[in-house]
Protein backbone atom coordinates (compact mmCIF):
# COMPACT_ATOMS: atom_id res chain seq x y z
CA UNK A 1 0.00 0.00 0.00
CA UNK A 2 1.26 3.54 -0.59
CA UNK A 3 1.98 6.37 1.99
CA UNK A 4 0.95 10.20 1.24
CA UNK A 5 3.42 12.15 1.93
CA UNK A 6 2.45 15.50 1.01
CA UNK A 7 -0.46 17.77 0.28
CA UNK A 8 -1.48 21.14 -1.23
CA UNK A 9 -4.65 22.63 -2.27
CA UNK A 10 -5.09 26.22 -3.57
CA UNK A 11 -7.95 28.69 -2.33
CA UNK A 12 -11.12 27.54 -2.95
CA UNK A 13 -13.62 29.71 -4.40
CA UNK A 14 -13.87 32.10 -7.46
CA UNK A 15 -10.58 32.74 -8.99
CA UNK A 16 -10.85 34.88 -11.56
CA UNK A 17 -7.70 35.41 -12.42
CA UNK A 18 -6.56 32.48 -12.58
CA UNK A 19 -7.09 29.70 -15.50
CA UNK A 20 -7.50 25.82 -15.17
CA UNK A 21 -3.94 25.23 -15.72
CA UNK A 22 -2.76 28.17 -13.36
CA UNK A 23 -4.33 26.50 -10.38
CA UNK A 24 -3.11 22.58 -11.69
CA UNK A 25 0.35 24.84 -11.65
CA UNK A 26 0.08 26.31 -8.17
CA UNK A 27 -1.06 22.79 -6.79
CA UNK A 28 1.67 20.63 -8.14
CA UNK A 29 4.36 23.17 -6.96
CA UNK A 30 2.21 23.81 -3.86
CA UNK A 31 2.71 19.83 -3.40
CA UNK A 32 6.58 19.55 -4.46
CA UNK A 33 7.18 22.43 -2.27
CA UNK A 34 5.35 21.06 1.00
CA UNK A 35 7.34 17.48 0.60
CA UNK A 36 10.52 18.90 -0.20
CA UNK A 37 11.16 16.14 -2.87
CA UNK A 38 12.14 16.89 -6.90
CA UNK A 39 10.09 17.04 -9.41
CA UNK A 40 11.94 14.33 -11.22
CA UNK A 41 11.21 12.08 -8.67
CA UNK A 42 7.81 12.19 -9.58
CA UNK A 43 7.03 9.00 -11.63
CA UNK A 44 3.70 9.45 -12.70
CA UNK A 45 0.51 11.66 -12.69
CA UNK A 46 -2.62 10.98 -12.60
CA UNK A 47 -5.19 14.38 -12.76
CA UNK A 48 -9.01 14.41 -12.40
CA UNK A 49 -10.96 16.86 -14.25
CA UNK A 50 -14.75 16.78 -15.67
CA UNK A 51 -15.31 19.59 -17.47
CA UNK A 52 -12.74 21.39 -19.35
CA UNK A 53 -13.70 19.24 -22.44
CA UNK A 54 -17.27 20.00 -22.12
CA UNK A 55 -17.13 23.66 -20.96
CA UNK A 56 -14.23 25.29 -22.55
CA UNK A 57 -12.91 22.75 -25.33
CA UNK A 58 -9.99 21.59 -23.71
CA UNK A 59 -8.49 18.61 -23.74
CA UNK A 60 -5.41 16.03 -23.75
CA UNK A 61 -4.86 18.15 -20.41
CA UNK A 62 -2.09 14.89 -19.94
CA UNK A 63 0.24 16.73 -22.24
CA UNK A 64 -0.36 20.27 -21.07
CA UNK A 65 0.67 19.06 -17.64
CA UNK A 66 3.78 17.53 -19.39
CA UNK A 67 4.08 21.30 -20.70
CA UNK A 68 3.95 22.72 -16.76
CA UNK A 69 5.97 20.70 -15.19
CA UNK A 70 8.58 19.80 -17.97
CA UNK A 71 8.84 15.74 -17.31
CA UNK A 72 8.22 13.75 -20.10
CA UNK A 73 6.18 10.73 -17.75
CA UNK A 74 2.84 9.21 -18.29
CA UNK A 75 -0.05 11.65 -17.23
CA UNK A 76 -3.51 10.13 -17.26
CA UNK A 77 -6.67 12.23 -17.07
CA UNK A 78 -9.32 10.33 -15.07
CA UNK A 79 -13.10 11.31 -15.06
CA UNK A 80 -16.13 10.21 -13.10
CA UNK A 81 -18.60 13.74 -12.74
CA UNK A 82 -18.03 15.06 -8.89
CA UNK A 83 -15.99 11.10 -8.63
CA UNK A 84 -13.12 12.18 -10.29
CA UNK A 85 -10.95 13.15 -8.34
CA UNK A 86 -11.39 10.25 -5.50
CA UNK A 87 -11.50 7.79 -8.66
CA UNK A 88 -7.81 8.97 -9.54
CA UNK A 89 -6.66 8.60 -6.10
CA UNK A 90 -7.70 4.98 -6.58
CA UNK A 91 -5.70 4.82 -9.98
CA UNK A 92 -2.42 6.09 -8.37
CA UNK A 93 -2.71 4.08 -4.60
CA UNK A 94 -3.24 0.87 -7.75
CA UNK A 95 -0.42 2.08 -10.00
CA UNK A 96 1.79 2.55 -6.56
CA UNK A 97 1.03 -0.94 -5.54
CA UNK A 98 1.56 -2.64 -8.14
CA UNK A 99 5.37 -1.13 -8.67
CA UNK A 100 8.40 -0.71 -6.64
CA UNK A 101 10.11 2.40 -5.61
CA UNK A 102 7.58 4.66 -7.11
CA UNK A 103 5.94 7.88 -6.49
CA UNK A 104 2.78 9.38 -8.05
CA UNK A 105 1.38 12.96 -7.87
CA UNK A 106 -2.59 13.14 -7.94
CA UNK A 107 -4.18 16.13 -8.71
CA UNK A 108 -7.96 17.14 -9.54
CA UNK A 109 -8.75 20.74 -10.76
CA UNK A 110 -12.06 22.31 -11.98
CA UNK A 111 -12.40 25.78 -13.64
CA UNK A 112 -16.12 26.86 -13.25
CA UNK A 113 -16.75 30.31 -12.81
CA UNK A 114 -15.67 31.41 -16.11
CA UNK A 115 -19.49 30.53 -17.10
CA UNK A 116 -22.90 31.02 -16.43
CA UNK A 117 -24.90 28.92 -14.30
CA UNK A 118 -27.05 27.78 -16.83
CA UNK A 119 -24.12 26.79 -18.61
CA UNK A 120 -22.35 25.05 -16.28
CA UNK A 121 -25.51 23.35 -14.98
CA UNK A 122 -26.07 21.89 -18.74
CA UNK A 123 -22.29 20.71 -18.65
CA UNK A 124 -23.02 19.32 -15.21
CA UNK A 125 -25.81 17.29 -16.46
CA UNK A 126 -23.37 15.84 -18.71
CA UNK A 127 -23.23 13.09 -16.22
CA UNK A 128 -26.97 12.44 -16.10
CA UNK A 129 -28.80 9.74 -18.53
CA UNK A 130 -29.94 10.99 -21.75
CA UNK A 131 -33.70 10.94 -20.42
CA UNK A 132 -32.93 12.61 -17.31
CA UNK A 133 -31.19 15.18 -19.72
CA UNK A 134 -34.66 15.56 -22.09
CA UNK A 135 -36.81 15.86 -18.88
CA UNK A 136 -34.55 19.20 -18.15
CA UNK A 137 -33.25 17.50 -14.86
CA UNK A 138 -30.52 19.29 -13.25
CA UNK A 139 -28.43 18.00 -10.96
CA UNK A 140 -30.33 19.25 -7.37
CA UNK A 141 -33.25 18.37 -9.72
CA UNK A 142 -32.01 14.42 -9.19
CA UNK A 143 -30.99 14.80 -5.47
CA UNK A 144 -34.63 16.35 -4.81
CA UNK A 145 -36.37 13.49 -6.37
CA UNK A 146 -34.11 11.34 -3.54
CA UNK A 147 -34.56 13.89 -1.51
CA UNK A 148 -38.58 13.67 -1.74
CA UNK A 149 -38.25 9.90 -1.17
CA UNK A 150 -36.26 9.78 2.11
CA UNK A 151 -38.16 12.86 3.13
CA UNK A 152 -41.85 11.43 2.61
CA UNK A 153 -40.35 7.82 3.70
CA UNK A 154 -38.45 8.95 7.10
CA UNK A 155 -41.38 11.55 8.17
CA UNK A 156 -38.29 14.46 8.36
CA UNK A 157 -38.88 17.51 6.75
CA UNK A 158 -36.29 20.36 5.13
CA UNK A 159 -35.67 21.54 8.95
CA UNK A 160 -33.73 18.27 9.03
CA UNK A 161 -32.24 18.63 5.94
CA UNK A 162 -30.72 22.62 6.92
CA UNK A 163 -28.75 20.97 9.69
CA UNK A 164 -26.22 19.72 7.34
CA UNK A 165 -25.29 23.14 5.53
CA UNK A 166 -26.16 24.78 9.39
CA UNK A 167 -22.95 22.90 10.78
CA UNK A 168 -20.92 22.63 7.51
CA UNK A 169 -20.83 26.18 7.14
CA UNK A 170 -19.54 26.22 10.90
CA UNK A 171 -16.77 24.36 9.69
CA UNK A 172 -15.93 26.63 7.03
CA UNK A 173 -15.41 29.60 9.10
CA UNK A 174 -12.22 27.09 10.38
CA UNK A 175 -10.39 26.63 7.13
CA UNK A 176 -8.81 29.45 5.65
CA UNK A 177 -8.68 27.91 1.64
CA UNK A 178 -12.92 27.17 1.97
CA UNK A 179 -14.90 29.20 -0.64
CA UNK A 180 -17.05 30.32 2.16
CA UNK A 181 -16.11 31.37 5.49
CA UNK A 182 -19.60 32.10 6.46
CA UNK A 183 -21.37 30.89 9.41
CA UNK A 184 -25.10 30.66 8.78
CA UNK A 185 -28.35 30.36 11.13
CA UNK A 186 -31.21 27.76 10.48
CA UNK A 187 -33.34 30.37 8.90
CA UNK A 188 -30.65 31.68 6.57
CA UNK A 189 -31.28 28.41 5.05
CA UNK A 190 -34.69 27.81 5.25
CA UNK A 191 -35.09 31.21 3.70
CA UNK A 192 -32.94 30.67 1.28
CA UNK A 193 -34.45 30.01 -2.42
CA UNK A 194 -35.51 26.82 -4.04
CA UNK A 195 -33.05 25.61 -6.77
CA UNK A 196 -35.24 22.36 -7.02
CA UNK A 197 -37.92 21.69 -4.61
CA UNK A 198 -37.55 20.80 -1.42
CA UNK A 199 -33.60 22.06 -1.44
CA UNK A 200 -32.36 25.65 -1.30
CA UNK A 201 -29.48 27.11 -2.98
CA UNK A 202 -28.15 26.41 1.08
CA UNK A 203 -28.78 23.24 0.73
CA UNK A 204 -26.02 22.71 -2.40
CA UNK A 205 -22.91 23.18 -2.52
CA UNK A 206 -21.65 25.91 -4.62
CA UNK A 207 -19.90 26.47 -7.89
CA UNK A 208 -16.32 27.07 -7.76
CA UNK A 209 -12.92 26.97 -8.64
CA UNK A 210 -9.33 25.08 -7.24
CA UNK A 211 -7.30 22.59 -7.01
CA UNK A 212 -5.71 20.12 -4.79
CA UNK A 213 -2.77 17.85 -5.54
CA UNK A 214 -1.36 14.88 -2.92
CA UNK A 215 1.77 12.79 -3.22
CA UNK A 216 1.40 9.02 -2.79
CA UNK A 217 4.78 7.03 -2.73
CA UNK A 218 6.38 3.62 -1.81
CA UNK A 219 10.27 4.55 -2.37
CA UNK A 220 11.71 4.27 0.74
CA UNK A 221 13.94 6.93 0.37
CA UNK A 222 11.37 9.63 0.10
CA UNK A 223 8.73 7.65 2.70
CA UNK A 224 12.47 8.09 4.70
CA UNK A 225 12.95 12.02 4.01
CA UNK A 226 9.62 13.45 4.68
CA UNK A 227 7.89 14.23 8.20
CA UNK A 228 4.43 13.45 7.59
CA UNK A 229 3.21 10.28 6.71
CA UNK A 230 -0.19 8.95 6.22
CA UNK A 231 -1.25 5.22 5.35
CA UNK A 232 -3.46 4.07 2.67
CA UNK A 233 -5.79 1.24 4.08
CA UNK A 234 -8.18 1.10 1.40
CA UNK A 235 -9.18 2.46 -1.09
CA UNK A 236 -12.84 0.95 -3.23
CA UNK A 237 -14.89 2.02 -5.98
CA UNK A 238 -18.60 0.61 -6.60
CA UNK A 239 -20.96 1.77 -9.49
CA UNK A 240 -24.77 1.89 -9.90
CA UNK A 241 -26.93 2.42 -12.75
CA UNK A 242 -26.49 6.21 -14.15
CA UNK A 243 -30.82 6.76 -14.47
CA UNK A 244 -32.18 7.05 -11.45
CA UNK A 245 -35.36 4.97 -12.25
CA UNK A 246 -32.99 2.23 -12.91
CA UNK A 247 -32.07 1.74 -9.64
CA UNK A 248 -33.31 -0.45 -6.84
CA UNK A 249 -33.30 1.95 -3.87
CA UNK A 250 -34.38 5.62 -4.09
CA UNK A 251 -33.49 6.41 -0.63
CA UNK A 252 -29.55 5.32 -0.15
CA UNK A 253 -27.25 5.09 -2.54
CA UNK A 254 -25.98 1.62 -3.31
CA UNK A 255 -22.71 2.32 -4.71
CA UNK A 256 -21.79 4.16 -1.46
CA UNK A 257 -22.69 1.23 1.11
CA UNK A 258 -20.69 -1.60 -1.85
CA UNK A 259 -17.28 0.78 -1.18
CA UNK A 260 -17.72 1.30 1.78
CA UNK A 261 -18.18 -2.43 2.63
CA UNK A 262 -15.49 -3.69 0.49
CA UNK A 263 -13.00 -0.48 2.02
CA UNK A 264 -14.06 -1.63 6.02
CA UNK A 265 -13.41 -5.11 5.12
CA UNK A 266 -9.96 -4.69 3.43
CA UNK A 267 -8.92 -1.89 6.22
CA UNK A 268 -9.85 -4.57 9.03
CA UNK A 269 -10.75 -1.55 11.54
CA UNK A 270 -14.88 -0.99 12.46
CA UNK A 271 -16.66 1.97 11.90
CA UNK A 272 -16.28 3.55 15.29
CA UNK A 273 -12.56 3.48 15.02
CA UNK A 274 -13.15 6.48 12.58
CA UNK A 275 -12.81 9.60 14.38
CA UNK A 276 -13.08 11.80 10.72
CA UNK A 277 -14.51 11.79 7.78
CA UNK A 278 -14.81 13.86 4.53
CA UNK A 279 -18.68 12.59 3.48
CA UNK A 280 -19.66 13.90 -0.21
CA UNK A 281 -22.33 16.73 0.65
CA UNK A 282 -23.01 18.15 -2.91
CA UNK A 283 -26.59 18.46 -1.75
CA UNK A 284 -27.69 18.61 2.34
CA UNK A 285 -29.51 15.59 1.67
CA UNK A 286 -26.57 13.79 0.04
CA UNK A 287 -24.62 13.78 3.85
CA UNK A 288 -27.42 12.32 5.24
CA UNK A 289 -28.22 9.35 3.05
CA UNK A 290 -23.87 8.88 3.26
CA UNK A 291 -24.11 8.93 7.05
CA UNK A 292 -26.56 6.03 6.68
CA UNK A 293 -25.03 3.85 3.43
CA UNK A 294 -21.52 4.41 4.96
CA UNK A 295 -22.89 2.50 8.17
CA UNK A 296 -22.22 5.11 11.21
CA UNK A 297 -25.76 5.74 11.83
CA UNK A 298 -28.98 3.11 11.44
CA UNK A 299 -30.99 3.64 8.02
CA UNK A 300 -33.72 6.53 8.37
CA UNK A 301 -32.59 8.05 11.77
CA UNK A 302 -29.95 10.53 9.63
CA UNK A 303 -32.81 13.15 10.18
CA UNK A 304 -32.89 12.78 13.58
CA UNK A 305 -29.09 12.02 13.86
CA UNK A 306 -27.66 15.51 12.54
CA UNK A 307 -29.98 17.69 14.93
CA UNK A 308 -28.16 16.60 17.85
CA UNK A 309 -24.78 17.86 15.95
CA UNK A 310 -22.86 14.94 17.12
CA UNK A 311 -20.70 15.31 14.01
CA UNK A 312 -19.57 18.97 14.48
CA UNK A 313 -16.41 20.38 16.13
CA UNK A 314 -17.23 21.83 19.66
CA UNK A 315 -20.28 19.93 19.56
CA UNK A 316 -19.45 16.11 19.45
CA UNK A 317 -16.84 14.16 21.07
CA UNK A 318 -15.85 11.03 18.81
CA UNK A 319 -16.87 11.32 14.95
CA UNK A 320 -16.21 14.67 13.02
CA UNK A 321 -17.74 15.28 9.72
CA UNK A 322 -16.96 17.43 7.22
CA UNK A 323 -14.23 19.89 9.09
CA UNK A 324 -13.39 21.16 6.12
CA UNK A 325 -16.78 22.46 5.43
CA UNK A 326 -17.40 19.66 3.18
CA UNK A 327 -18.36 20.65 -0.53
CA UNK A 328 -21.15 22.74 0.88
CA UNK A 329 -18.95 25.47 2.55
CA UNK A 330 -15.42 24.48 1.54
CA UNK A 331 -16.48 24.61 -1.98
CA UNK A 332 -16.84 22.06 -5.04
CA UNK A 333 -14.55 22.49 -7.97
CA UNK A 334 -15.64 19.03 -9.54
CA UNK A 335 -12.40 17.56 -10.39
CA UNK A 336 -10.46 18.76 -6.93
CA UNK A 337 -13.39 18.06 -4.56
CA UNK A 338 -12.26 13.81 -3.89
CA UNK A 339 -8.40 15.07 -4.19
CA UNK A 340 -9.02 17.71 -1.26
CA UNK A 341 -12.06 14.89 0.89
CA UNK A 342 -8.59 12.78 0.83
CA UNK A 343 -6.07 15.52 1.68
CA UNK A 344 -8.48 16.92 4.65
CA UNK A 345 -8.00 13.61 6.19
CA UNK A 346 -3.88 13.66 5.49
CA UNK A 347 -4.01 17.06 7.56
CA UNK A 348 -6.17 15.70 10.06
CA UNK A 349 -4.33 12.94 10.95
CA UNK A 350 -0.97 14.86 10.25
CA UNK A 351 -2.26 17.21 13.03
CA UNK A 352 -1.92 19.98 10.18
CA UNK A 353 -5.78 20.74 10.49
CA UNK A 354 -5.17 24.08 12.32
CA UNK A 355 -8.20 25.83 13.85
CA UNK A 356 -10.29 22.90 13.05
CA UNK A 357 -7.98 19.79 14.25
CA UNK A 358 -9.57 16.76 15.98
CA UNK A 359 -8.01 15.47 18.88
CA UNK A 360 -6.44 12.03 18.67
CA UNK A 361 -7.97 11.43 15.41
CA UNK A 362 -5.87 7.92 14.21
CA UNK A 363 -8.17 6.69 11.32
CA UNK A 364 -9.94 8.63 8.83
CA UNK A 365 -12.58 8.22 6.17
CA UNK A 366 -12.99 9.92 2.78
CA UNK A 367 -16.20 9.41 0.45
CA UNK A 368 -16.17 10.68 -2.76
CA UNK A 369 -19.56 10.32 -5.27
CA UNK A 370 -20.47 10.86 -8.90
CA UNK A 371 -23.54 12.08 -10.66
CA UNK A 372 -26.37 10.87 -8.47
CA UNK A 373 -24.94 7.96 -7.00
CA UNK A 374 -23.42 6.41 -10.37
CA UNK A 375 -19.83 6.56 -8.63
CA UNK A 376 -18.75 6.05 -5.09
CA UNK A 377 -15.29 5.72 -3.88
CA UNK A 378 -14.12 5.40 -0.71
CA UNK A 379 -11.12 5.79 1.07
CA UNK A 380 -10.01 4.84 4.42
CA UNK A 381 -6.21 6.17 5.54
CA UNK A 382 -4.61 6.01 9.15
CA UNK A 383 -3.31 3.30 11.52
CA UNK B 1 -25.34 18.56 -28.82
CA UNK B 2 -28.59 17.57 -30.42
CA UNK B 3 -28.34 16.44 -34.07
CA UNK B 4 -30.95 15.51 -35.71
CA UNK B 5 -30.05 12.33 -36.04
CA UNK B 6 -29.52 11.83 -32.43
CA UNK B 7 -33.31 13.18 -32.48
CA UNK B 8 -34.85 10.41 -35.01
CA UNK B 9 -32.66 7.84 -32.85
CA UNK B 10 -34.67 8.38 -29.72
CA UNK B 11 -38.26 8.99 -31.40
CA UNK B 12 -38.41 4.98 -32.58
CA UNK B 13 -37.93 4.33 -28.30
CA UNK B 14 -40.38 6.69 -27.49
CA UNK B 15 -43.33 4.99 -28.87
CA UNK B 16 -42.98 2.41 -26.86
CA UNK B 17 -43.57 4.58 -23.77
CA UNK B 18 -46.37 6.21 -25.22
CA UNK B 19 -50.01 6.41 -23.61
CA UNK B 20 -48.94 4.38 -20.44
CA UNK B 21 -50.52 4.82 -17.13
CA UNK B 22 -48.53 4.86 -13.82
CA UNK B 23 -48.32 7.23 -10.56
CA UNK B 24 -45.64 9.35 -8.83
CA UNK B 25 -43.58 8.04 -6.77
CA UNK B 26 -41.26 11.02 -6.90
CA UNK B 27 -41.63 15.33 -7.97
CA UNK B 28 -38.94 17.89 -7.82
CA UNK B 29 -39.82 21.64 -9.27
CA UNK B 30 -36.98 22.90 -10.96
CA UNK B 31 -35.95 26.58 -10.71
CA UNK B 32 -32.42 26.71 -11.84
CA UNK B 33 -32.20 24.73 -15.02
CA UNK B 34 -29.53 24.37 -17.87
CA UNK B 35 -29.19 26.49 -20.42
CA UNK B 36 -31.83 24.55 -23.17
CA UNK B 37 -34.79 25.01 -20.78
CA UNK B 38 -34.40 28.75 -18.92
CA UNK B 39 -37.75 29.51 -21.12
CA UNK B 40 -39.51 27.79 -19.37
CA UNK B 41 -38.51 27.29 -15.96
CA UNK B 42 -39.75 26.44 -13.48
CA UNK B 43 -41.36 22.99 -14.00
CA UNK B 44 -41.98 19.63 -12.67
CA UNK B 45 -40.23 16.61 -13.24
CA UNK B 46 -42.16 13.77 -12.17
CA UNK B 47 -40.72 10.01 -11.08
CA UNK B 48 -43.09 7.39 -12.81
CA UNK B 49 -43.65 3.53 -12.42
CA UNK B 50 -45.94 2.57 -14.67
CA UNK B 51 -48.48 -0.23 -13.62
CA UNK B 52 -46.12 -2.69 -15.25
CA UNK B 53 -43.07 -1.58 -12.60
CA UNK B 54 -40.87 -0.26 -15.20
CA UNK B 55 -40.13 3.39 -14.48
CA UNK B 56 -39.56 6.29 -16.90
CA UNK B 57 -38.85 10.51 -16.33
CA UNK B 58 -40.09 13.22 -17.35
CA UNK B 59 -42.28 16.83 -17.01
CA UNK B 60 -45.64 17.16 -15.36
CA UNK B 61 -48.03 19.39 -17.71
CA UNK B 62 -51.30 20.45 -17.27
CA UNK B 63 -51.35 19.98 -14.06
CA UNK B 64 -52.41 21.94 -10.73
CA UNK B 65 -50.86 22.53 -7.41
CA UNK B 66 -52.21 19.49 -6.07
CA UNK B 67 -51.27 17.12 -8.71
CA UNK B 68 -47.93 17.48 -7.31
CA UNK B 69 -47.41 14.50 -4.96
CA UNK B 70 -46.78 10.86 -4.39
CA UNK B 71 -48.84 8.02 -5.33
CA UNK B 72 -50.75 11.10 -8.34
CA UNK B 73 -52.15 9.12 -11.34
CA UNK B 74 -50.35 9.77 -14.67
CA UNK B 75 -50.29 9.26 -17.95
CA UNK B 76 -47.67 9.89 -20.51
CA UNK B 77 -47.90 11.66 -23.61
CA UNK B 78 -45.71 13.09 -26.52
CA UNK B 79 -45.11 16.79 -26.35
CA UNK B 80 -41.88 19.20 -27.44
CA UNK B 81 -38.83 18.66 -25.10
CA UNK B 82 -36.58 21.12 -26.17
CA UNK B 83 -36.34 24.02 -28.34
CA UNK B 84 -35.86 23.76 -32.05
CA UNK B 85 -31.65 22.62 -32.52
CA UNK B 86 -29.84 24.97 -34.71
CA UNK B 87 -30.71 22.56 -38.11
CA UNK B 88 -34.41 23.20 -37.45
CA UNK B 89 -35.44 19.59 -36.47
CA UNK B 90 -38.24 19.49 -33.01
CA UNK B 91 -37.04 17.46 -30.56
CA UNK B 92 -40.19 15.22 -29.20
CA UNK B 93 -39.94 13.06 -26.16
CA UNK B 94 -42.10 12.03 -23.28
CA UNK B 95 -44.48 14.41 -20.63
CA UNK B 96 -46.95 13.52 -18.20
CA UNK B 97 -50.25 15.05 -17.10
CA UNK B 98 -52.53 13.94 -14.83
CA UNK B 99 -55.12 11.23 -15.18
Amino acid sequence: MGIIVGYYSTKFGELWDKSLFDLVEEAINGVIKQTQIEKKQIDVIFFANMLAGVLENNLHSASKIAEIIGLNIPVFRVEAACASGGVAFHLAENYIANHQNKTALVIGAEKMTDYSPEQVTAALSAAASGEEQEAGLTFPGLYALIAQVYLNKYHYNEENLAYVSFKNHYHGTLNEKAHFQKKLTLEQILKSPYVAYPLKVLDSSPISDGAAALIITNNQQIIKKTKHQVKIIASEVATDTISLKERKFLDRLLATSLAAEKAFKKSKIKKKDIQVAEIHDCFSIAELLAMEDLGFWPKGRAGTKIKELSTMIGKGNNLFVNTSGGLKAAGHPVGATGVKQIGEIYLQLTKQAGKRQVKKAKYGLAHNVGGSGGTAVVTILGG
Amino acid sequence: MISPVKIWRRQKEIKKILGKKGKIISWTIIYVTGKDFKKTAPYPVVLVEFNQKEKAIGQLVDYEKEDLKIGRQVISILRKVREPSAEGVIAYGIKFKPL
